[in-house]
């Protein structure tokens, strides 16, 4: 607010009678412009038209001064006539009453102010108990919260702002401090730091200004937001501890995830594998039996036309077979008696496998 | 002599033109005070007005909107707990002649109003336990209730603490709390031609030895929650790992039992396929596969001892 001072009536008259006085001690001066041009000096006084001339001059010169005013554009002009108000002018030059009759005053309509509550962002140096008492609030669990936030407002109403509340920013932060204190006050403590920084701020914008409209104040909540709501700072170690915790578990189920996300498909891609496993052995043992029943087949007729011959010839066949390949063949007559010792022991050792291997059972693949 | 006369004439006018008017500006208002007493009604229409010169004297008071500031009292509340209460309220002069009367001037007023609404906001308050100047709804008894539904339903973390046996529903609220006060001081306050607007709650706090107890069992909660959440993470990662397990075994078994099929069916059409064929003649299929069977098996390179009743060697011995 840029309040011009004018001087009331009452001054102006007292103004006139000093320089009426000031002009009578002037004339002895020698520094007076008028003291060389003038005409009398003679004890008996100044030439009265000259004194009514300079005091005419005077009040023409302040009465002219005092009819103009200007506004600027990020003004609005309250015009009082009498005191009481008579008009509102934009921004320019503007003639009014002289002599105090008309006074102006010029509003910032324009400019956004700004409270700060629980912090000042200017060189303003406050105690930390103090914004502390700004910040510090009681939420509905009763529990503490630090609350630091901003109120931007505009002036809406000139006039009203004038003449309806005796400092007006000073209210704002009354009702401001009282309604963000009422807000907190029905929130968790929880929320209060979380989810709900938001609303709060909707809310105590609202509220707030419902309340100033309520005295008719004549300004406008811009803009109401939340800096910073923190937990008091003793707790802040605990709330953050809250944080680690959290972090920690994300690590654990991550880790788990992970662990998981290796396993899972690749025992996927196994169990697949072991399906085409038993699916190749399956197609491979079809296969087989099928050639092995056809191969039977065929020569199961040929066999027939000539059993006993084609039976004989087939054994020694593979007997020959088997013992051509035999690196050393001994032949026993079990009318021997007392042969075995003559096999050193690993011979004896090599025998056995072959032994062992060659215990046939022809029946298994017929049954 | 003339001149001075005309002087004197036209500043005399002036003065009592002066002494004859007065200005009430916008935010004012005034009184006429004759002889030291009041006269006639206040005037609070700005302007110019007019009052007998030299025997009538003005007085003028604010019209606007004021600003009241109490200071920080400390109250026990219903349920014993010390706080500060910190009350501001808003008033104006109302009623001129009577504000002249009893308090004189605005300084005074404010020393008048202190001790009557710190009173007003000492008997009510005490008269209430703490939430009841806390709260204004019981709107977080619903949040409360929500949040735990919350919790259980999607197991998230939230930041819930226990609620506090003491956060019962209140029944009149901040609001109303402060509505009591300033209809209690305002009672007063007429007395003395003022209009009390409003009376609020600054702040609320607690005293200091409260505050401590309260950050201390903040910190117990914060440290429970903190419990919670780590012990949950384990239970999930075991929850997790389980799952693990149940899926792998599952895949494999069902791995394992698909496999087991399809070689029971190939086995089972295999025999199926040998058995129709080889039942043509189950003599001569043994004997071949007898054969076939000592070719495959009898390794090469092998030692081999073979008695002479062996049916091979049978023409070894028998000679013939």
């Amino acid at each position: 607010m840029n309040q011009r001072a004018n001087k009331s009536f009452e001054q102006i008259i007292e103004d006139l009678n000093r320089m009426f006085a000031n002009f009578g001690r002037n004339k002895r001066g020698p520094q007076s412009p008028y003291n060389g041009g003038g005409g009398g000096n003679a004890p008996s006084g100044p030439n009265p038209f000259l004194q009514w001339i300079i005091i005419s001059m005077f009040l023409i010169a302040y009465g002219a001064l005092s009819s103009f005013y200007q506004v600027e554009t990020t003004q609005k002009g309250v015009i009082t006539r009498f005191g009481a108000f008579y008009d509102i002018a934009d921004e320019g030059l503007h003639l009014k009453l002289p002599f105090g009759i008309d006074q102006v005053y010029k509003v910032e309509v324009t400019r956004i102010h700004e409270e700060q509550f629980g912090f000042r962002k200017d060189g303003r140096k406050l105690s930390a108990p103090q914004l502390a008492k700004e910040s510090l609030m009681l939420t509905g669990d009763l529990k503490l919260a630090v609350v630091e936030w901003i109120v931007q407002y505009r002036i809406h109403d000139a006039k009203k702002f004038l003449f309806n509340a005796v400092g007006v920013s000073n209210n704002i932060r009354d009702i401001s401090i009282s309604v963000m204190r009422r807000v907190v006050g029905d929130k968790l403590v929880s929320d209060v730091l979380t989810v709900d920084r938001v609303s709060i701020a909707e809310a105590a914008r609202r509220l707030t200004q419902e309340t100033l409209d309520k005295f008719d104040m004549g300004v406008t909540i811009t803009n109401l937001n939340l800096q910073n709501v923190n937990p008091p700072e003793s707790v802040r170690a605990a709330f953050n501890e809250v944080n680690v915790a959290r972090q920690e578990k994300d690590q654990l189920v991550n880790q788990a995830k992970g662990a998981y996300n290796q396993v899972i498909p690749e025992a996927g891609g196994r169990a697949l594998k072991m399906v085409a496993e038993a699916e190749a052995y399956s197609i491979n043992l079809v296969n087989k039996a099928k050639g092995d029943a056809e191969k039977f087949k065929t020569i199961l007729e040929a066999y027939r036309k000539a059993p006993e011959i084609t039976r004989r010839r087939l054994y020694l066949d593979t007997m020959e077979e088997i013992f051509s390949q035999v690196d050393h063949l001994t032949v026993v007559d079990p009318e021997i008696k007392g042969l075995m010792p003559i096999y050193s022991k690993n011979v004896a050792q090599a025998l056995a496998e072959p032994v062992k291997a060659a215990e046939p059972k022809p029946t298994q693949a017929a049954q | 002599m003339k001149n001075i006369l005309s002087i004197f004439l036209a500043v005399f006018a002036l003065v009592l033109l002066n002494a004859a008017t007065f200005t009430v500006q916008e935010h004012q208002q005034a009184i006429i005070i004759q002889f030291g007493k009041i006269k006639g009604e206040a005037v609070t229409k700005a302007g110019l007005h007019f009052k007998i010169p030299f025997i009538q004297n003005v007085k003028y008071f604010e019209k606007r909107i004021l600003q009241w500031e109490g200071d920080k009292g400390e109250v026990p509340t219903f349920d014993k707990k010390f706080i500060w209460v910190d009350t501001t309220a808003r008033w104006r002069i109302a009623d001129a002649l009577l504000f002249y009367k009893t308090v004189k001037d605005i300084e005074t007023a404010l020393a008048r109003m202190g001790p009557i609404i710190d009173g007003a906001t000492k008997d009510t308050v005490s008269g209430f336990n703490l939430t009841e100047s806390v709260r204004n709804t019981n709107k977080i008894l619903d949040d409360y209730a929500e949040h735990q539904k919350e919790e259980k339903s999607s197991k998230l973390d939230s930041d819930l603490g226990e609620l506090d046996s003491d956060i019962e529903k209140i029944t009149h609220g901040r609001e109303k709390l402060s509505e009591m006060i300033s209809e209690r001081a305002r009672v007063e306050l007429v007395k003395l031609g003022i209009d009390l607007m409003d009376v609020m709650f600054r702040s609320i706090a607690y005293q200091e030895s409260v505050e401590k107890k309260v950050f201390q069992s903040m910190i117990e909660e914060r440290n429970q929650i903190a419990t919670k959440i780590r012990s949950s993470g384990q239970g999930e990662k075991a929850n997790i790992l389980g799952q693990l397990d149940l899926a792998l075994k599952k895949i494999e078994s069902e791995a394992y039992k698909k496999s087991q099929i399809i070689r029971g069916q190939a086995e089972a059409e295999a025999m199926q396929i040998y058995a129709k064929e080889l039942k043509e003649d189950p003599h001569f299929f043994e004997f071949v596969k007898t054969l076939e069977t000592y070719k495959n098996t009898i390794a090469k390179r092998g030692q081999f001892v073979l008695s002479t009743d062996n049916a091979f060697l049978g023409l070894l011995k028998k000679g013939g």
